[in-house]
């Protein structure tokens, strides 16, 4: 017995061999995913790439005001169309990765990411840019992942890939208790984890260890060097990596400290202009962000080296607050929490945070109507993602201003 | 001290629609009895800092409502609360 995917948060197990005959028995096709079941999504996709159809992923916590600003629509049964007989057929696993490994160039997955300017904007991969760091070898065939990731987003879809295509295991770490996360990496003996600061940050302090681990993968923000020693002391036999990933462009670079390096067949394919680090568009998903020849990411990077080129991120350029992973666009929030009756203006920032890195705050200028805190944060709960709500809101007489009269962020 | 942790903890699992609780034991796990995520925890940390001026996660996370009590106690001897 092979497993595909283990979920205890949905006490749900599959095997490689109950996942390729529900495959059989798929009659229909809907280009739109929204569903929290993980076996959901990661099937959603395995379908689509059989039939080359585009796949539209959403988040399952989006609101329906969410939905209809991104994609028009917060129905999506109407755009169910029925599988021709035979499409979804494979044999066994070896064919089925086969064929998923020789996906059509005809299709994509879009998904949506934060815009730097307002609402979140659109990304759209092929088949090639979604998978060009995925690692396919022998050596990767017996791995199992802890999967630690939102399944929509594209750090959770970089896993899925890497794992699907190399015929891996799959069990579910994200939203479960560090108890439960210990518990699932010892039962299944997991080898591999890529995941926030903040997941690794929640394991500590521990006082098991973990022999299975072979490599631990984080992204972001570094690790200082006491939680770098905890957990050197819990995997004592991973290695730590860490990755530099934007939904964008997918994983563009990995290092074994906060000092990266660029593959010489890429080097060619980045620019640094004013500190900030460019990326070539032949390295980007299609987006919807106007790049024209080079996407700026708005990270600001120091270098090392000049030749060969070796840098390390400092800061980010533009306004977009990480919390815990998530990219989180305050103009965003801001425009939602105005729309509250009773808010005359508005002002959401961070506040540099123990647990999550950062910590999204607002402040609320009130007209002359009371309004309760409870009301409001039920408002926001109803309209915006659970981690994009602020969790500090405060009530304040004016929001403090910059000389130039702008609302003032940091 | 200790009622005045439960009604930090009450605020901090209102906000997220969770069900408050009426008394905490030193011993009960953060995550683990008093259902705190990710988030509670962040928010936690900053609330406790604004009235106790400790960040109480600043070298790691703790575990249980008793680690927290240590923190605060051994921050100067005393309940140094702010205001």
């Amino acid at each position: 017995m092979e497993l595909f995917l283990r979920d205890i948060k949905d006490n749900t197990r599959f095997e490689w061999k109950e996942l390729i005959s529900d495959l059989k028995g798929t009659i229909d096709y809907n280009p739109y995913c929204k569903t929290d079941s993980y076996y959901g999504v990661f099937k959603h996709i395995i379908v689509s790439m059989m039939l080359g159809k585009e796949l539209i992923l959403l988040d399952s916590d989006f609101s329906n005001d969410e939905l209809l600003k991104l994609t028009g629509y917060s129905q999506y049964a109407s755009f169910t169309e029925p599988i021709p007989e035979g499409l979804l057929n494979v044999n066994d696993k070896t064919d089925l990765i086969e064929k998923l490994r020789n996906t059509s160039i005809d299709w994509k997955v879009t998904l949506f990411t934060s815009g730097t300017s307002g609402i979140p904007k659109k990304v759209t991969h092929n088949f090639n840019s979604i998978t060009r760091f995925v690692k396919i070898s022998e050596r990767n065939a017996k791995d199992i992942w802890g999967f630690a990731y939102n399944p929509t987003h594209m750090a959770g879809l970089q896993v899925f890939f890497q794992a699907l295509l190399n015929g891996n295991s799959i069990i579910r770490l994200f939203g479960l208790s560090p108890t439960e996360i210990r518990r699932e990496i010892k039962a299944n003996v997991i080898t591999h984890i890529s995941a926030t600061p903040t997941f690794y940050r929640l394991l500590l302090p521990c006082e098991d260890t973990f022999h299975s681990i072979l490599r631990i993968t984080s992204g972001g923000e570094k690790f200082n060097e006491r939680t770098m020693m905890q957990l050197t002391g819990i995997f004592p036999n991973a290695k730590i990596t860490n990755v530099y990933a934007s939904t964008e462009a997918g994983t563009l670079f990995a290092s074994d400290n906060d000092i990266f390096s660029i593959k010489t067949e890429y080097e060619h394919l980045i620019r640094i202009e004013n500190n900030e680090l460019l990326i070539h568009n032949s390295l980007m998903g299609l987006s919807d962000l106007n790049i024209s020849d080079w996407y700026y990411t708005g990270d600001l990077i120091e270098i090392i080296n000049e030749k060969p080129l070796t840098f390390r991120f400092i800061s980010r350029k533009n306004e977009m607050i990480n919390t815990g992973g998530y990219k989180v666009n305050p103009h965003e929030v801001e425009e939602i929490v105005l729309t509250f009756s009773g808010i005359k203006n508005a002002r959401v920032y961070s506040k540099s945070n123990s647990v999550l890195g950062n910590i999204i705050c607002c402040d609320i200028v009130c007209d002359e109507n009371l309004i309760s805190e409870a009301s409001f944060r039920s408002f926001l709960q109803s309209k915006i993602q659970e981690y994009k709500i602020p969790r500090i809101i405060r009530f304040v007489d004016e929001l403090s201003t910059t000389r130039t009269g702008k609302v003032k962020r940091d | 001290m200790e009622q005045r942790l439960l009604e930090i903890f009450n605020t901090v699992l209102q906000n997220r629609g969770k069900e408050t609780r009426t008394k905490i034991s030193l011993k009960s796990n953060l995550r683990d009895d008093i259902g705190f995520d990710s988030l509670d925890l962040a928010e936690l940390t900053v609330r406790i800092e604004a009235e106790y001026d400790i960040d109480i996660f600043e070298n790691g996370i703790v575990s249980t409502v008793g680690e927290i009590m240590d923190k605060l106690k051994t921050n100067n001897g005393t309940f140094s609360k702010r205001h």
